[in-house]
């Protein structure tokens, strides 16, 4: 909303500076966007809340600068004054209003000989300040009466309405596809939902949003109808809606206009006209004849309320002065007042709407800060808690967090090979976000494609967010990205490291043993995003909560990822959680020595290692403590077919230190079961 | 021979060494006192005289004498050897260190756990709610009729079935809270909020608030403007003024928002400040009666505030970043600044 500083001395004695001005309209509630000095005026663009639709006018602007200014509001009854009274005129003009819901007050003002040209210059300058085009004389007396009451206005081209019988005029539903042609210039196809002015024989104005083509002010036109009215705020907003047109008119309809406003502004808009044009004949009608005024509400402030809410005191005299400079009439009773609302302020209803409106005017800066004493609530480690500690572990090795939108394409999953079902928007931005996303795979690998393309050799990064499945499911998940080279400087020199499958095993092992999770495994699986044989399934206790794999080449070109291989993993952490188990138990360290044993072997290269170890823990018994592989080779000296490992055997008993014989004993029972049941050549 | 007879002897022989000073006179002294017939030798001959019962405790003496006049002598000896020249390996510090690479949390995640941290000092607990919601958590409960222009500073993503939606800010979580828990309640709920904005440099369709709120008998407009204060001291720097301006929000009543003097300018006005010296940071106020009626709270025993921040917003201006597209691009060389 814009206004003018000298269009608000109209109303209010403004004793200080524009500047000055801005800054307490501001802290009033009324945020000044903008002052800029135009035309001897200065013009502030005013930020105004959807509560207070009083203040899209200057007047109800200057009634809220009298109260924080401190000066008097002068509504000078001059403005009102018409020059001649209403007179009888032969013309027959019927109002219909088809529903007091739709429309609870309408008024029409015929006003003959009006002489249609250009405004006189002061109102073309005004309007032009605040932003709207001058039109002619007619066009703009409503629109300045629109600006300075807040209500709006539409004069229709009498003689265009005008039939040999007289006029009717109805306010009523638009018949399914009624079509009417709007100022604009375009054509409008109407429904049931939104109501029209029309004669006996078509629409000539969608209420409250805009007039009919046929039926506006021209430079020909003599004699005009002027409406003035209040409409339903719920249907002109549908309406505005349907039909995709903003006016200032709707805006305001929108919010709401004061009921007690509607003639005032329209007998305005008459003098204005009359004092333009010494246009002499007038009739009024108005449906319903007596114009409806609601019931004022008052509402009882207590005064100790006012102090409990906002923790500090404001004297009662202040109180009761400040609600009085805001145009309401106070009543004391006893300790507390009796408030009573006028039509303009509907958005005061309650006692705290009261309380908000005192400390408001008497100044957000005189809040004090105080503390409230804190509550001991009961703590729980929460989802937060643990993806913190998760994201906590995962950094400690070196991976990086992302965060990418939860919204993506369509497209981008099929890109990714893959084909789930999606929660799809009703109303997306662009094909670009228009689903949920099922997986987070595709966004990390659009990460990683970014980051290639600006020469980032090494690329590890993570991101915890939700999961959506249909038809409303959402899950944290993490997912995990690998790519490129570790490049590490040591003493020894360059020392390279390429990104493998192994490098997520590590994660997701380091991950786990931190959350207490020790019933895990990785089955062999096969997946539509990743490579034949580079796809794992994520076991804990033999549930699948995760895939993990290698990007296939083709979805990697689709990226425009050229040679590299890609890592990706993906856990559903909502069915990680309960599987967490923080706990921890201490272990008395060994009283007595470790012995290690080496075996080094040849085998079938196809043999798991899973399988092998899981043997020489069997046939270990009942001394052996732990197997590690501390070697795996394939190549040159091996021969096609096989490869070769090497495991170290740790034996250790609670009791007592081993003797050598009783480890050579063991030791030798498992080589003979790995040669007897697997085959494996002992070197 | 006596105790004091051992301590003389050792005594002497320290003296005599001091007075040695070619490799010639240590080697006679060493024959004096080590040699075949020396002093130390007589000494060990002696002990065949004494009573049996006395000799292993006198043995012992005399080896440990013997020990440490040998000391002695290789303490000299070594003083008449060229010192050797010590070769020293010089480390080339301006080598690159060999280390571990460090994982980064992302910016906006570091952030959320610096607000989420100083509010669990303030006694406040971490609630989080879920994305997709009902239009009664996101907006009748929070007194913002459907149908209504106090709406349209809501526009909100539906999804296809049903009436969800995502939500548009984290307020529903208010509702979840209070209807499932009773007060005394303080409660922060960080999270991810989406809203149908074309994405530009300040504007994103999904973006983090942290919603705040505080529900309890005597909890008053002032406890929320200190609670502010604390907060926003501990993530702007002690020496920040803030304000509370006048404001509209459905749920809220009175409401303010929050305007911190700008970090940039200290509130003389630049271009990020707008000339105004202050930025906006938060959206604030007392809950509103009818969100506690929509609850089942009685407003007249209860009294509670709440708050409400965009996470981008804060990390903008707190790190002087210019366009929000940045937080959702991952550029590495952007996350490695945090
Ligand atoms: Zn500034």
């Amino acid at each position: 909303m814009k206004v003018t500083y000298n269009w608000l001395k109209d109303f209010v004695d403004i004793k200080i500076p524009a500047a000055v001005l801005a800054k307490k309209l501001t802290m009033a509630g009324l945020e000044v966007v903008s002052l800029e000095e135009k035309a001897g005026d200065w013009v502030f663009e005013i930020e105004i809340t959807s509560n207070r639709p009083d203040w899209l006018s200057v007047m109800g602007i200057a009634r809220e600068v009298a109260a924080i200014t401190n000066s008097r509001l002068k509504i000078k009854n001059e403005i009102l004054k018409i020059k001649s009274q209403i007179t009888k005129s032969p013309t027959k003009l019927e109002i219909k209003v088809e529903s007091k819901e739709d429309c609870p007050l309408y008024t029409a003002r015929i006003i003959k000989d009006v002489q249609v040209k250009a405004s006189p210059d002061w109102m073309r300058q005004r309007l032009e300040l605040v932003g709207i085009r001058p039109v002619n004389n007619i066009v703009d007396i409503t629109n300045y009466v629109l600006l300075e009451t807040g209500e709006p206005l539409h004069a229709f081209d009498l003689d265009k309405l005008m039939q040999e019988d007289g006029l009717q005029i109805f306010i009523r539903r638009a018949r399914p596809n009624e079509k009417i042609i709007t100022i604009d210039a375009k054509e409008r196809i109407l429904d049931k939902d939104i109501l029209v002015i029309a004669d006996s024989r078509r629409p000539i104005a969608v209420a409250g949003l805009m007039g009919g083509k046929d039926t506006e002010v021209t430079e020909d036109t003599k004699n005009i109808l002027l409406e003035a009215a209040k409409f339903s705020p719920p249907l002109i907003r549908k309406a505005r809606q349907k039909l995709g047109v903003n006016t200032e008119s709707s805006y305001r309809f929108e919010r709401d206009v004061d009921i007690g406003i509607v003639d005032f502004a329209s007998q305005r808009a008459q003098r204005l006209i009359q004092e333009e044009t010494g246009a002499p004949e007038v009739l009024f009608k108005s449906q319903p004849k007596t114009i409806p005024l609601k019931k004022t509400k008052a509402i009882r402030l207590r005064t100790k309320k006012i102090s409990a809410v906002l923790g500090f005191e404001i004297p009662f005299t202040k109180t009761k002065k400040i609600l009085q400079d805001l145009g309401l009439k106070v009543k004391t009773k006893g300790k507390d007042l009796n408030v009573f609302i006028p039509s303009f302020r509907r958005d005061l209803n309650k006692e705290i709407d009261l309380i908000e409106e005192i400390c408001r005017i008497h100044g957000y800066d005189f809040i004090s800060s105080t503390r409230p004493s804190t509550i001991a609530q009961d703590i729980e480690r929460s989802v937060f808690d643990l993806n913190f500690l998760i994201r906590d572990i995962l950094l400690s090795q070196g991976l990086n967090e992302v965060i990418t939108y939860s919204l993506i394409s369509q497209d981008l999953l099929k890109k990714c090979g893959l084909d789930e079902t999606a929660i799809f928007l009703a109303n997306p931005l662009s094909k670009e976000v228009e689903i949920l996303r099922p997986t987070l795979i595709p966004s990390l690998l659009t990460v990683i494609a970014h980051n290639l393309n600006h020469r980032q050799d090494l690329i590890q990064i993570f991101e915890i967010a939700k999961r959506f499945k249909v038809p409303q499911k959402e899950e944290y998940f993490l997912a995990v990205g690998l790519c490129g080279i570790k490049v590490r400087l040591t003493s020894a020199g360059r020392q390279e490291e390429k990104m493998s499958l192994l490098h997520l095993k590590g994660i997701l092992e380091i991950l786990f043993e931190r959350l207490g999770i020790r019933d895990f495994g990785f089955t062999a699986t096969s997946h539509s995003t990743f490579c034949e044989g580079r796809a794992f399934s994520i076991n804990i206790e033999d549930k699948k909560i995760g895939m993990m794999g290698e990007m296939k080449p083709e979805i990697l070109a689709a990226f425009d990822i050229k040679n590299q291989e890609v890592f990706l993993l993906e856990l559903n952490l909502s069915s990680l959680y309960p599987l967490i188990n923080l706990s921890r138990h201490f272990h008395g360290l060994p009283l007595y020595p470790e012995v290690r044993r080496d075996i080094s072997l040849m085998v079938d290269i196809n043999l798991g290692v899973k399988e092998l170890r899981d043997a020489i823990i069997q046939s270990g018994r009942p001394y052996i403590k732990d197997v590690r592989v501390i070697d795996f080779y394939t190549g040159a000296h091996i021969p096609k077919g096989f490869k070769g490992l090497t495991f170290s055997c740790i034996y250790q008993s609670a009791e007592r230190t081993l003797e050598d014989s009783e480890v050579n004993s063991v030791h030798q029972n498992i080589l003979q079961s790995l040669e007897k049941n697997f085959g494996c050549q002992i070197r | 021979m006596s105790d004091l007879d051992i301590t003389n002897l050792k005594e002497e022989i320290a003296k005599s060494l001091a007075e040695v000073r070619t490799k010639e006179e240590l080697e006679a002294l060493q024959i004096k006192y080590l040699g075949r017939k020396g002093v130390l030798a007589t000494l060990t001959q002696g002990l065949s005289t004494l009573p049996v019962e006395e000799r292993p405790s006198r043995g012992r003496q005399i080896n440990a004498l013997k020990q440490s006049i040998i000391n002695l002598f290789n303490e000299k000896l070594q003083s008449f050897k060229p010192q050797e020249k010590k070769v020293i390996s010089f480390v080339d510090i301006g080598l690159p260190a060999t280390k571990q690479e460090l994982g980064r949390l992302h910016p906006l995640t570091q952030l959320i756990r610096e607000i989420c941290i100083i509010f669990s000092r303030l006694g406040f607990v971490v609630v989080e709610g879920p994305e997709i919601e009902t239009e009664e958590n996101n907006f009748t409960g929070l007194n913002i009729p459907l149908e209504h222009p106090s709406r349209d500073a809501f526009d909100t993503f539906y999804l296809k079935e049903q009436k969800l939606l995502l939500r548009s800010h984290t307020s529903p979580v208010q509702i979840r809270v209070m209807k499932a828990r009773r007060p005394p309640l303080a409660v922060v709920v960080p999270g991810r909020v989406y809203r149908p904005d074309a994405l530009d440099a300040a504007h994103s369709f999904m973006f983090h608030q942290i919603e705040g709120f505080m529900v309890d008998k005597n909890i008053k407009f002032s406890d929320l403007k200190g609670v502010l204060e604390v907060f926003a001291r501990a993530v702007f720097g002690k020496d920040i003024k803030m304000r509370f301006r006048p404001h509209y929000f459905p749920f809220t009543e009175p409401s303010a928002e929050v305007d911190i003097s700008c970090i940039i300018c200290k509130g003389k006005g630049c271009s990020v400040c707008g000339r105004k010296g202050w930025l906006e940071i938060l959206g604030s106020g007392m809950i509103h009666p009818h969100v506690f009626k929509y609850v089942g709270i009685d407003a007249e025993k209860y009294m509670g505030f709440a708050f409400g921040m965009g996470v981008e917003r804060i990390a903008m201006l707190k790190y002087g970043i210019d366009d929000i597209r940045l937080f959702f691009e991952n550029d590495l060389r952007f996350l490695r600044q945090f």
